[in-house]
């Protein structure tokens, strides 16, 4: 039986995660999600999906440099303990409850010689015709073959992962509301420092700074601060034609009267953050510019009557498109939500273009952790874009955010 | 960094390009498909978003040989290089059909006959038969690996900017190392200082920690509290213009016992390591440079190529057949790492860039 927000509400959600008990209950939703597929064994080399497998957690860094130095994972269907291959991290803040037999040294799978390693061991402790799924293959373990997989190429475990961890335990979600937290509180600071005459990097600064004071054990992504265009046709090129987001930040100086739409991430335990909201420089908001705030709510609470276990993701975008007058308050290459918890965004997906009939057939369970981002949008005022966090209940939704809507409102 | 998001500089796209090209033709490659962030920097010189971590693979950027046409997964047209038109892009999607009927409008696609790819998933693996009909799928990392492997010259004026980078969040740092403060503060510091100067990419987010007394490698767990007599290690990374830069240095919460010696020791197997840097030596002479110093391998990988992501050689205790086998060559950028431990002491860690010139090494690195 494992703790889950069906029936409960924000009390019963610990104040600090219980990270054993954490590994334990999504180790055993990932066991299940194997045999619903009928995998023996996963072996997992994305980091999202280590974190989810094994528990561990580590401040991830630049893609580039974690293809060559990562953790590997390698869940047996029949074993409580995942097998963790592990590189030196420094610093690395959290080490492993795993037992010391199931701790390993690190694999290096870019490489043959690293691949060779690896084949023998699995060979040891997977028996051949053991269904396996693989997240990734690389060069190595695609020239190695029939050596590392006998049996003939492995399923995606992509979708195994995904089954298993779109419903977050109570653990998960105090990771999460951990994350959010320390978030809300760094942006205080920096939305405190905004002024005209500041660059966006020296929110980013600002940011980075107080975020890692507070606890944060990774930046998930460089901090956005875009300064939105007048008019959708006077902004960046898109294939759409529709508007950019994200767009980079830079030492561009920001101005009285610029409106940033901001997005910003940060991992706890492993689990992310997602922070969005729209400010002025050094401005209160027009009246055209906080009628955009209003749509934005109405379009937010339109979707939110409707968030409840039972839910499909085309009942939400519905509501939320009608209450935007016909039009679909959200952006071509996003969506309207999306689910999040080791990854700063999953399944569910909301609105993306996976098409009506994907969002007809997906129904909202409790316990998934909702990201709402709705975009307003009318030319001369920057629009409105703020993000809401939301855990699904039996009866409808609890939020995990809290930060007020400055300039805009409380 | 500037106001603007820019395209990498021209000689340094065109450099690039021409040995990602060279390399599809020595691995008889048509078409190269990349997922990996590191790839489509070096081939299209566009910044795009830093996230942290690996992503799953997808098909977010398409080299043809014939043509030298690039395709850019990109939704906008914000830094891309005037060489890759508004035509090539194909927008965000999370529909990998219609990733994959992007892919078959390619010039060059439907003929192709070996395609390589940096990476792939079993489900991509179903997929890309379809976009590529013809053509064997093989591995592509090995012919962008072999590109990145030797520098061009714009390339080490990059890197060189990395290192100033990561050594100006590491004199920050260090400024702020006392007693009663926190490895946690400390990164914090580090991390600011960098984004200030203009880079808000880090390559290392695990920049700082105590080095344990107790344990060859382990950190010291709990507390975080700097006490006097911990060796401090500051090892920061960073992504500027695409390219890692890294240092690594350690530093004694004001007096450490027996460190004296331990620092001796670390510059001695320093000395070793700088003399097995040669052009046409084996990269296992790096891990022989521990064992003639009398020093235990480290738990990390000796030395490792800097461009922009980790570059051949990894010169790694665990693949000592792999070291044996490859040589230095001039154009090569390595971060070296001098790693010492003594029991009740902690661990000294250094870590220099180093770069292989055509008479020898020289240090990039130039901190304290």
């Amino acid at each position: 039986m494992t703790t889950s927000a069906s029936v409960l509400g924000l009390r019963d959600i610990p104040a600090e995660p219980d990270r054993g008990r954490m590994r334990r209950e999504t180790g055993a939703r990932l066991r299940a999600a194997m045999a619903d597929r009928d995998i023996g064994a996963l072996i997992l080399l994305g980091n999202n999906a280590v974190t989810y497998a094994t528990g561990t957690s580590w401040p991830l860094g630049d893609a580039g440099m974690s293809h060559v130095e990562r953790p590997v994972a390698v869940v047996l269907a029949d074993g409580e303990w995942p097998h963790l291959f592990l590189p030196f991290r420094e610093g690395a803040a959290e080490e492993s409850d795993l037992p010391a037999d199931h701790i390993h040294p690190p694999v290096y799978l870019e490489f043959d010689e690293g691949v060779e390693t690896f084949a023998q061991w699995i060979s040891e402790v997977i028996p051949t015709g053991v269904p396996l799924a693989v997240d990734e293959l690389t060069g190595a373990m695609r020239r190695a073959g029939t050596r590392l997989f006998p049996g003939g190429p492995p399923a995606d475990a992509a979708p195994i992962v995904g089954a298993a961890k779109a419903i977050k335990t109570l653990d998960e979600i105090a990771c999460i509301r951990k994350a959010v937290r320390i978030t809300d509180e760094a942006m205080v600071d920096v939305q405190a420092a905004l002024a005209p005459g500041i660059r966006q990097i020296d929110l980013s600064a600002e940011f980075l700074r107080r975020a890692f004071e507070l606890g944060a054990v990774a930046s998930m992504l460089e901090p956005i601060w875009q300064v939105m265009p007048d008019t959708k046709a006077g902004g960046v090129w898109t294939t759409h034609g529709d508007l950019a987001l994200p767009l980079l930040s830079t030492e561009r100086t920001l101005l009285a009267g610029d409106v940033l739409w901001t997005d910003v991430s940060i991992t706890y335990g492993g689990y992310c953050s997602d922070f969005g909201r729209t400010w002025i420089v050094g401005r209160e908001p027009t009246a055209r510019q906080q009628a955009q705030f209003q749509r934005w709510r109405d379009v937010m609470q339109a979707a939110l009557g409707v968030t409840r276990a039972g839910a499909t993701a085309a009942e939400l975008s519905r509501a939320a498109t009608d209450a935007n007058g016909g039009s679909r308050p959200w952006l071509p290459h996003f969506y309207l939500g999306h689910g999040i918890g080791v990854n700063a965004a999953e399944m569910p997906m909301i609105g993306t273009d996976l098409g009506d009939e994907f969002d007809a057939n997906y129904v909202l369970e409790a316990g998934m952790v909702l990201v709402l981002e709705p975009v307003i949008w009318e030319d001369g005022t920057g629009g409105y874009r703020s993000e809401e966090v939301v855990v699904i209940t039996e009866d409808g939704w609890m939020t995990l955010t809290d930060y007020p809507y400055a300039p805009y409102g409380d | 960094m500037a106001t603007e998001v820019l395209a990498d500089d021209r000689a340094l796209r065109f450099g690039r390009r021409d040995r990602a090209l060279a390399q599809m033709h020595a691995h008889d490659l048509d078409v190269l498909v990349l997922g990996r962030q590191a790839n489509i920097r070096y081939v299209t010189g566009a910044p795009q978003l830093w996230v942290a971590g690996t992503r799953p693979f997808g098909p977010s950027c398409v080299l043809v040989r014939e043509t030298g046409a690039i395709h850019l997964l990109s939704t906008w047209d914000e830094g891309v290089p005037d060489e890759i038109p508004h035509e090539n892009l194909y927008g965000i999607s999370w529909n990998p059909v219609h990733t994959i009927a992007n892919l078959q409008k390619i010039d060059g696609a439907a003929t192709a006959r070996r395609v390589g790819s940096d990476a792939l998933s079993p489900a991509f693996a179903q997929l890309l038969p379809m976009a590529f009909p013809h053509a064997e799928l093989v591995d592509g990392e090995a012919a962008i690996r072999a590109a990145r492997r030797i520098k061009t010259p714009d390339e080490v004026v990059a890197i060189r900017e990395s290192v100033r980078v990561a050594e100006a969040g590491l004199a920050a740092a260090v400024a702020e190392l006392r007693p009663d403060t926190s490895a946690h503060h400390l990164t914090a510091v580090l991390l600011e200082t960098m984004t200030a100067g203009g880079v808000s990419s880090p390559a290392r987010q695990d920049a700082v920690w105590v080095t344990s007394r107790d344990h060859p490698w382990r950190q010291v767990r709990g507390g975080d509290r700097l006490r006097p007599g911990d060796l401090v290690a500051f090892a920061p990374g960073v992504v500027a213009h695409g390219y890692i830069g890294e240092v690594g240095r350690t530093w004694p919460v004001g007096d450490a016992e027996g460190a004296a010696g331990l620092y001796a020791r670390a510059d001695a197997l320093w000395e070793r390591l700088a003399a097995a840097c040669r052009p046409g030596a084996p990269t296992g002479d790096l891990l022989n440079a521990y064992r003639d110093a009398g020093e235990p391998l480290p738990p990390m990988p000796v030395a490792h190529g800097l461009g922009v992501g980790y570059d051949a050689p990894v010169v790694s205790p665990h693949l000592p057949l792999t070291a044996a086998d490859e040589t230095l060559e001039p154009g090569m950028v390595l971060a070296v790492t001098s790693y010492v431990w003594a029991e009740g002491v902690g661990a000294v860690l250094r870590r220099e860039a180093v770069l292989i010139g055509d008479g020898g090494p020289e240090i990039l690195t130039s901190s304290p």
